[in-house]
């Protein structure tokens, strides 16, 4: 097999997961680069070898699909592809970064645990507040209506406070992201021409 | 490669595109291999970040049939782009500039 296809291969392998058109278009894009070296009078192993390691560049490709994602819709399910892409650019100080987004991650999902508990605790409790009283507690039912409205909102604003947290660090994500996939690749061995 | 050094160059790369595209419109291969030529890097990640800079809307693209083989993708510099590349190199221009005179204090008394 030669280094042509041997790039082509390895690199739509590390695509995998990623929309179809995208994986179609990013490999057009290297078939060209190929052709234009070949044009250009370089050999293909010389042209493999300038481009680097095709799983790393499919890593840089990944992440970039998984931030735009997230840019473009606010879900759970693109927010899990910026930590996966990230993560998955493996640098180095990343181990450093990782033990803290554990960290903070954990809490997080501790403070939505309560804030979704307390919320519907209260949502729970409201209707036997208005309807009878509750159970040993001594005020008129008005009060008992407002305290469990307390409860609820004081959940809800406790569930939302942590999801905007989570946005907010998925956001740094990104930035860190970003700062840190664009010329990894560069000296990966590649010899100098002139 | 100096770890510094790749720093560096990560920050300027977009830079470096958006200066070469303002005298010409150009394809990966080529803005690939004259950047190569120039800082050293690896030419394979000029894609990713092409495709950054096109979602961006600083760069559109548009193909030309070629005579050897499939028509090439050329990249196009907006008037987003460009607006950008004025803001990115007067910042460039005044931080190489204040960097210089604090690592040569000689130079600016010279000056």
């Amino acid at each position: 097999m030669n280094e042509r296809d041997s790039f082509l291969r390895r690199l739509r392998s590390g695509l995998r997961g990623l929309p179809r058109s995208t994986v179609d278009d990013i490999i057009a894009d290297y078939e060209g680069h190929f052709d234009a070296g070949r044009t250009a009078g370089r050999s293909e192993a010389d042209v493999a070898t300038a481009l680097g390691d095709p799983a790393r560049v499919a890593r840089e490709l990944r992440a970039e699909a998984g931030l735009r994602r997230w840019e473009d819709e606010r879900s759970l399910a693109a927010a899990l592809g910026v930590i996966v892409g990230v993560i998955g650019l493996a640098t180095l100080d990343l181990f450093v970064v990782l033990p803290v987004l554990v960290g903070v991650a954990s809490s997080l999902l501790a403070f939505l645990l309560v804030g979704i508990v307390t919320a519907l605790g209260g949502g729970l409790i409201l209707p036997f507040a208005l309807i009878t009283n509750l159970p040993g507690f001594t005020g008129d039912r008005l009060q008992a209506g407002l305290l469990s409205l307390g409860v609820l909102s004081g959940g809800a604003a406790l569930t939302a406070a942590c999801i905007l947290f989570t946005i907010g660090l998925v956001n740094l994500l990104v930035r860190y992201g970003r700062a840190h996939y664009r010329l990894i690749a560069a000296g990966t061995g590649a010899p100098v021409r002139d | 490669m100096d770890s510094n050094l790749v720093q560096f160059k990560k920050g300027v790369l977009e830079l470096c595109v958006l200066a070469l595209l303002a005298r010409s419109d150009s394809y990966g291969y080529d803005i690939a291999s004259r950047l190569s030529a120039a800082i050293d890097m690896g030419e394979g990640t000029i894609y990713p970040l092409m495709r950054r800079m096109q979602k961006d809307g600083l760069v559109s693209t548009y193909l030309v049939e070629s005579s050897s083989g499939p028509p090439r993708k050329y990249y196009r510099l907006t008037a987003g782009g460009r607006n950008n590349l004025t803001a990115q190199k007067a910042a460039w221009t005044d931080f190489t500039r204040a960097v210089a005179a604090i690592l040569d204090p000689d130079l600016e008394k010279t000056s």
